[in-house]
């Protein structure tokens, strides 16, 4: 039985395991703090798994499980050391994709987006992952209101960190 | 603003594929690894902050200060505060046991830091409790001494005839002034040593906690 839980949790993590690198590149600077944050948030999920119903999609519950780690319950170990290379190496755009205005401005944009405060990240997050803010204010545990009012408080503050 | 927040979501969801995949195994590996998240930390910490001052029991110089007690004739005082003290901290680890389990990581984040935050403030309340106990001991031995007739069980190795050269209500005096400023500034150091700590291990929470609360007002 633990068996088979086991590889149908590591199958289903194995598939959805991007929500938790956008976490990651989210909440860290650099590739041991990345491994060590994804590494956390496994062993959460793994504990929380067998609470798990089926009725609510797996990447649905592992949002809440990814962020309520990365902003509360992960202590960053002391190894890690701030570098600015592995950020260039995830942001990192193609040029043929785009055009070159565009391509500055969203560097531009993820860099501003790396600045921001850990609860803001979060509902940044959840807001490019296409949430609606009913998700969002439950997951983040505020109002529907309130979460529209901090995403506009954050769209502000964004613009005064991309305007100085 | 809004369109580039807008052309940063059409990226982000292109972005998919540029992380670097894990394998089965990798994630395997993985699950059996040692979480080493703040709950568990505040777990550990809380159980040493629980256990640790009893162990100073073991030791014989505390022993030996039973000794003193008795001959001061406090022994019954003590034994009434040890089980007071003892109720006390009984009710302390259930109300922080009971408060840790409601700890769950599927909580909404708000939630989940008030319930952290909470069971902290459990801790938090017993250390209170113990040093103004350890400040509330120090005076009841000030006080014994101001009470007790007989020197000798706290004087017992000092010298006959240097204690006769002062007067013995001198002496009682600075003994008993002595041991309310000890009794003082050991507290206050244990005390400030520890919020300084705790103060650490909790601030990054707090901060963001915070943050979330003045979204209400």
């Amino acid at each position: 039985m633990n068996k088979e839980l086991e590889h149908q949790f590591v199958t289903e993590l194995q598939n959805n395991q991007n929500i938790v690198h956008k976490v990651c590149t989210l909440y860290t600077n650099d590739r041991d703090a990345h491994n060590d944050l994804f590494q956390e948030i496994t062993i959460q999920l793994w504990k929380a798994y067998p609470k798990f119903r089926s009725e609510s999609k797996f990447s649905t519950w592992m949002y809440r499980v990814a962020l309520n780690t990365a902003i509360t319950l992960y202590r960053k170990s002391k190894r890690s050391i701030q570098t600015q290379d592995y950020e260039s190496v995830i942001f990192k755009i193609k040029a043929d994709e785009y055009d070159e205005t565009e391509e500055q401005q969203l560097k531009l944009m993820y860099n501003a987006v790396k600045q921001l405060g850990d609860i803001d990240k979060a509902l940044v997050f959840l807001y490019l992952e296409d949430k609606n803010y009913t998700e969002i204010a439950e997951t983040i545990g505020i109002t529907e209101v309130n979460a529209r009012v901090k995403m506009n408080r954050i769209k502000t503050k964004l613009r005064t960190i991309l305007n100085p | 603003m809004m369109d580039e927040l807008e052309l940063l979501k059409k990226d982000w969801q292109k972005r998919e594929a540029q992380h670097p995949q894990l394998t089965f195994e990798d994630i395997h590996k993985m699950i059996w690894k040692k979480s080493s998240s703040i709950v568990k930390w505040i777990l550990i910490i809380s159980i040493l902050e629980f256990t640790l001052p009893h162990l100073l029991y073991l030791l014989p110089s505390t022993q030996a200060g039973f000794d003193v007690y008795e001959k001061l004739g406090m022994k019954n005082f003590i034994i009434i505060l040890s089980v007071v003290q003892y109720v006390i901290i009984f009710y302390f680890i259930y109300q922080f046991y009971r408060r840790y389990k409601e700890i769950s990581v599927l909580d909404s984040a708000k939630n989940l830091m008030r319930k952290i935050i909470r069971t902290r403030k459990t801790v938090k309340f017993y250390i209170i409790f113990s040093l103004s106990l350890i400040l509330f001991s120090f005076l009841a031995f000030a006080f014994a001494i101001y009470l007790s007739d007989d020197l000798s069980a706290i004087l017992g190795s000092m010298d006959q005839e240097a204690i006769e050269k002062i007067t013995i209500d001198k002496l009682k005096r600075s003994i008993i002034l002595g041991i309310i400023i000890g009794g003082i500034v050991f507290t206050a150091l244990i005390g400030g040593v520890y919020f300084l700590l705790y103060g650490r291990l909790l601030r990054k929470l707090k901060k963001n906690y915070k943050e979330l609360k003045t979204l209400e007002v």
